[in-house]
């Protein structure tokens, strides 16, 4: 059984969020949150959250409802402004006002509506907002490289090993699985240094699970940080390096997945056993 | 998508896409395709069985489109909106305000009260040149102002629109107190709206024509025309993509209220007299006329081409039970039988793609 660093009780600090770095050894952040606060009104949602990503890690974070791992990642996401603390991409610090900013700085999200435009081809979907124009007089007129775009979202898109029908085909046509692959896809196009992830396999079968496990990992090997919500601790288990568990606003306890079990995690959760 | 045997039979001898399917095995799925199948065949049907042949006429042709080069305008601009899955129930309200705001102008700027009530008009250049600007800029101001009302007040486009049908008729009303603004040159008939290109093609369709083939440019090979359909597919996807939904909702306003201006403009020069009691239904004309080209009223599908199509359906209708010496009356009951066609044809392909 794994020790954890901290007491379930107290918020992990900065301090003890660093033993991980030394655990990680030499591997290089890509973005930290250093005691991040977030208020909604009087509730205080988030408080003093701190933890490093690292790349080519999986990081997951676990908690129960109500703990703010989405509201969380919605900081991280530029969704959220927060109201105190600090964000570091690549060891500069930064603020994230919108999600906009926040793909500026090279952070992705997946989110767990997946947010594609379903009546969009698949490679509209993965240049949206950023679509490619045609070389020439023809870029300046405003028209796009459509065949450059197919064939970008078909070679990730096979890298990730995402079998399509069809890559012009729209999104609503396509099964969850590959509608997964195709905002991973996208995320992995576009992150320079991490991709956050909202519950990536909720409600999918076994099969097309196996295939989202296949690309988180293809984006983490990417030497991409990955930061992964979800509540499904045995999937956590097996893709995460790291568990984060969030109780109440804080992050109570860093986990090594190799040395716990889900019943470890799920006490730690609920508070029921020391961190 | 099932594709039968017979079509990959097809495919032999046409060019196949990535997942096997054909052109022509998608050029049957849109809705557009089967509409200009029901156009084809009124426009045979027409032909076959009019006096003398009279509907199948270079002439007859160009009048049709002649007819229908204002409400194609309107019905495209329509088409956008409804694409980023919005409405804009004012723009006849719109073509009628600019049209006073530019016959006003015209009339104004052209010479004396006297000397325009005389049919003199001295400085008529640059009385034309005014009015075309007032109808181009009150047109768009109107639409930005519906888009400003949208994207700030956050209120929903139906309801603003149906607002500001009101305001612009009623501005319009009050400034002409119902009476439609006499005088307004006849060489804007002359030389635009009955002046032919070639002896053949009205001067109005192919300005329509032009603003046509550039909007289904825009439409289908631009970023502009895909962040449309992003916004009326999936709003959220769009904004969580960096696409600023306000902004470019305001570019589709005002180029709504821009074809409105340019509406206003084929209007005054066609008839050479503004139309403040007409224009009533036009919003529902291009609403219809987008629908059955394939435009979706749930956004993110649209068809400038369909809309074409869509345009031309009611008008060929029109104008063939006219030459058949039947009541043109009917063409509203056939047009409702084919909007009602073409939405469970929009639906049924939505369903099978899912």
């Amino acid at each position: 059984m794994h020790t954890p660093q901290q007491d379930s009780s107290a918020p992990l600090s900065k301090q003890s969020m660093g033993a991980a770095a030394v655990e990680a050894g030499r591997r290089e952040p890509a973005l930290e949150a250093i005691n991040i606060v977030k208020n909604f009104g009087s509730l205080q949602v988030l408080r003093d959250v701190s933890m490093t990503l690292y790349r080519g890690d999986i990081t997951a974070v676990v908690g129960d409802n109500g703990a703010g791992k989405s509201t969380f990642m919605k900081v991280l996401s530029g969704e959220h402004i927060p109201d105190g603390g600090q964000l570091c991409v690549n060891n500069r610090e930064v603020q994230l006002r919108s999600t906009q900013d926040a793909q500026s700085y090279g952070i992705e999200t997946v989110y767990q509506d997946l947010a594609l435009a379903p009546d969009l081809s698949v490679a509209e979907n993965v240049f949206l907002g950023r679509e490619i124009k045609a070389p020439g007089w023809r870029g300046q007129i405003g028209m796009l490289d459509r065949q450059l775009m197919l064939e970008e979202s078909t070679r990730i898109l096979t890298e990730l090993g995402a079998k399509l029908k069809s890559y012009r085909a729209t999104t609503q046509s396509l099964s969850g699985g590959q509608r997964q692959g195709v905002a991973i896809a996208r995320a992995i196009k576009w992150a320079q240094h991490a991709i956050l992830m909202d519950e990536p396999t909720a409600a999918l079968g076994t099969r097309q699970r196996d295939m989202v496990y296949a690309a988180i990992r293809a984006a983490a090997g990417r030497n991409l940080a990955v930061l992964l919500i979800s509540h499904d601790l045995p999937q956590v288990l097996e893709l995460a390096d790291r568990i984060i568990v969030m109780r109440q606003g804080t992050a109570v306890a860093n986990l090594n997945p190799a040395e716990v079990t889900v019943r470890d995690v799920v006490d730690v959760m609920l508070g029921a056993k020391g961190a | 998508m099932n594709h039968s045997s017979s079509q990959e039979a097809l495919s032999v001898n046409t060019p196949t896409y990535d997942d096997g399917s054909t052109w022509f095995s998608r050029l049957r799925e849109a809705t557009a395709f089967w509409m200009f199948l029901i156009l084809l065949g009124l426009v045979v049907l027409f032909s076959l069985i009019s006096p003398n042949h009279a509907f199948l006429s270079v002439n007859n042709f160009f009048t049709i489109a002649l007819n229908a080069s204002q409400l194609v305008l309107l019905a495209v601009g329509m088409t956008f909106l409804l694409g980023a899955r919005e409405f804009d129930l004012s723009v006849g309200a719109n073509v009628v305000l600019s049209s006073i705001l530019a016959a006003r102008t015209i009339t104004s700027l052209a010479g004396t009260p006297d000397e325009v009530a005389m049919g003199n008009y001295p400085h008529l250049g640059p009385a034309i040149t005014a009015g075309v600007l007032v109808a181009i800029i009150s047109g768009t101001l109107f639409g930005l102002i519906n888009g400003l009302l949208v994207t700030k007040l956050r209120l929903s486009s139906f309801l603003v629109t149906l607002a500001t049908t009101a305001i612009g008729l009623g501005t319009a009303l009050v400034m002409t107190h119902g009476a439609n603004v006499p005088d307004i040159p006849r060489v804007l008939q002359t030389e635009f709206a009955t002046y032919r290109v070639f002896d053949m093609i009205p001067l109005p369709v192919l300005l329509s024509l032009v603003l046509v083939l550039l909007l289904w440019f825009t439409l289908a090979q631009t970023r502009f025309g895909v962040h449309t359909l992003a916004m009326g597919s999936s709003p959220d996807a769009s904004r969580r993509a960096g696409i600023n939904n306000a902004r470019h909702l305001l570019k589709l306003f005002g180029l709504m209220g821009f074809l409105c201006g340019i509406a206003a403009l084929l209007d005054i020069s066609r008839f050479a007299t503004t139309n403040i009691g007409g224009h009533q239904t036009d919003n529902l004309q291009a609403v219809a006329a987008a629908v059955i080209g394939g435009t979706s009223l749930f956004g993110g599908i649209a068809s400038v081409p369909g809309t074409l199509v869509g345009t031309l359906i009611p008008v060929v209708l029109g104008t063939g039970l006219v030459i058949m010496g039947l009541d043109s009356f009917y063409q509203l009951i056939l047009v409702g039988l084919i909007v009602i066609a073409a939405v469970y044809i929009d639906q049924r392909n939505r369903q099978l793609s899912i």
